[in-house]
């Protein structure tokens, strides 16, 4: 039960951080004086959620080593947990890298390499998760779901870097904008939606493994009722 | 207790090489053999990837003297990824099929030698078909004449190859084992693959359209060299879970 309550406190603190880090994005931080200008502000929760996104998936790999190292399906429940918040966090990266390309390069889409990585990343876990479904067996899903959640991250970078391979997109701005050129108060406000973020995932991490635990439990009740 | 059979079984970990290489040789030349004698995957595979050519050529009709050259990189890879997504369905259905595999498991074999085995038949199914397939596709899209390059391209083959049936084999193995086999191979395999995809379609066109030297495509190689070694050694500490008991 304890972590049942414990997962509200995080969503309050995780929430007090977002706003705060939103505040202080529009009132405290400059706006871009580069060529990003007024659009630079989405960069504030993009880029949180990105890497907030990337953090679910590490996650999930470390617990898939576990998995297969002790075989025991606590490791499992939080990879699976982590792989679906990976996966929502993904598409929300989509969404508010859209957003912004559609503000900065006035396109809905380009074939940008982050973008595009961001995309495979989503068929990648979408993948893990019709794999999931076809399984029956407790174990065996779980080892499978193990293998390909770590071939799945080590996968990731390595596409990221294949995409440098491929011809100069038209929007080369996006990469000063992600490099260190950032001011102290831009960093401040960047910083405080990033700890926001990263509570927001620990918070709903805490809160599914509950969930999962609770189906379990209650599957082992039908089970021993004899249904 | 000198026997090969009850060494084999108390060998462990790190038992003798000369074990595994005979393993890995007699599994490999089953594949083999029992290809040979069918010729079911082969035959189709090639049939399909000289299919697809003509597909291409049809679907890619949209304007009259339209350049390919830029495509052919891409046309020769998409073609050979999804053969081998037929091929693969293909050679570990049989296995299931019969209990092949089952038998297989049963015998005190290091699942890795098994991966590697697997790995390399699959490679050889690739290689042959590539055989056929590389002359008519120049004959069919190439103008320029690569010979100057042969050596480049060969090594690009050889790399990605090696990359597609690694990551291929392990993924085949999940798939087979799972309710809707042959349909989640391709969900699995195509966005792992990008990689191998992006480096040697970018490799080949150099080739066909410029021609490009070992050392204008050393990246590139270089690139395919290292997903070759990451994956193989990921499947390598995998493969035992892949498999299953």
């Amino acid at each position: 039960m304890r972590k049942l309550v414990s997962a509200p406190a995080l969503f309050i603190e995780a929430g007090a951080f977002l706003i705060v880090g939103l505040m202080l994005a529009f009132w405290y931080a400059p706006t871009d004086s580069s060529s990003m200008g007024f659009s630079q502000k989405i960069f504030y929760y993009h880029v949180p959620i990105a890497e907030t996104a990337l953090v679910a998936f590490g996650i999930a790999f470390v617990a898939a080593i576990a998995y297969l190292r002790t075989q025991d399906l606590k490791w499992d429940r939080l990879s699976y947990v982590s792989v679906r918040l990976g996966l929502l966090f993904s598409i929300l990266v989509m969404l508010t890298g859209m957003i912004w390309g559609k503000a900065a390069w006035d396109t809905w889409w380009a074939w940008e390499p982050r973008l595009t990585t961001f995309l495979l990343v989503c068929f990648l876990y979408a993948a893990y998760w019709v794999l999931r479904s076809v399984v029956d067996e407790e174990q065996r899903r779980a080892t499978y779901a193990a293998v390909f959640a770590i071939i799945a991250f080590i996968d990731v970078p390595i596409t990221f870097f294949a995409t440098r391979f491929l011809p100069e997109g038209l929007h080369p701005v996006v990469i000063s904008v992600g490099g260190t050129g950032m001011e102290g108060s831009m960093f401040v406000s960047f910083f405080i939606s990033m700890i926001g973020m990263t509570l927001l995932l620990v918070g709903l991490t805490r809160r599914d493994l509950a969930i999962e635990n609770l189906k379990d439990r209650v599957t082992d009740l039908k089970t021993s009722l004899g249904g | 207790m000198n026997s090969p059979r009850s060494q084999a079984i108390e060998r462990g970990a790190g038992g003798a090489p000369v074990r595994d290489w005979a393993q890995f040789k007699a599994i490999l030349r089953k594949d083999l053999i029992r290809e040979l004698r069918t010729r079911d995957m082969i035959v189709s595979m090639i049939l399909f990837v000289l299919l697809a050519m003509v597909i291409f050529h049809y679907a890619f009709s949209v304007k009259e003297g339209v350049d390919l050259t830029y495509f052919t990189g891409g046309m020769l890879w998409v073609t050979f990824i999804f053969a081998m997504l037929l091929g693969l369905n293909r050679s570990f259905a049989q296995e299931k099929d019969e209990h092949c595999l089952d038998g297989l498991l049963l015998c005190p074999v290091d699942r890795v030698t098994i991966f590697l085995a697997k790995t390399v038949g699959n490679l050889v199914f690739l290689l042959i078909i590539q055989a056929v397939a590389v002359p008519v596709f120049t004959l069919f899209f190439i103008e320029r004449s690569y010979l100057g390059d042969m050596l480049p391209f060969l090594v690009v083959l050889l790399l990605a190859d090696a990359g597609i049936c690694a990551l291929g084999t392990l993924l085949a193995t999940i798939s087979m084992n799972t309710r809707s086999r042959d349909l989640l191979l391709p969900i699995l395999f195509l966005p792992l693959i990008v990689p191998v995809l992006i480096a040697a379609t970018g490799a080949t066109t150099l080739i066909f359209a410029e021609g490009a030297g070992l050392g204008g495509l050393l990246a590139r190689l270089l690139f395919l060299l290292g997903f070759d070694a990451v994956f193989l050694v990921a499947a390598w500490g995998t493969y035992d879970f892949a498999i299953g008991e």
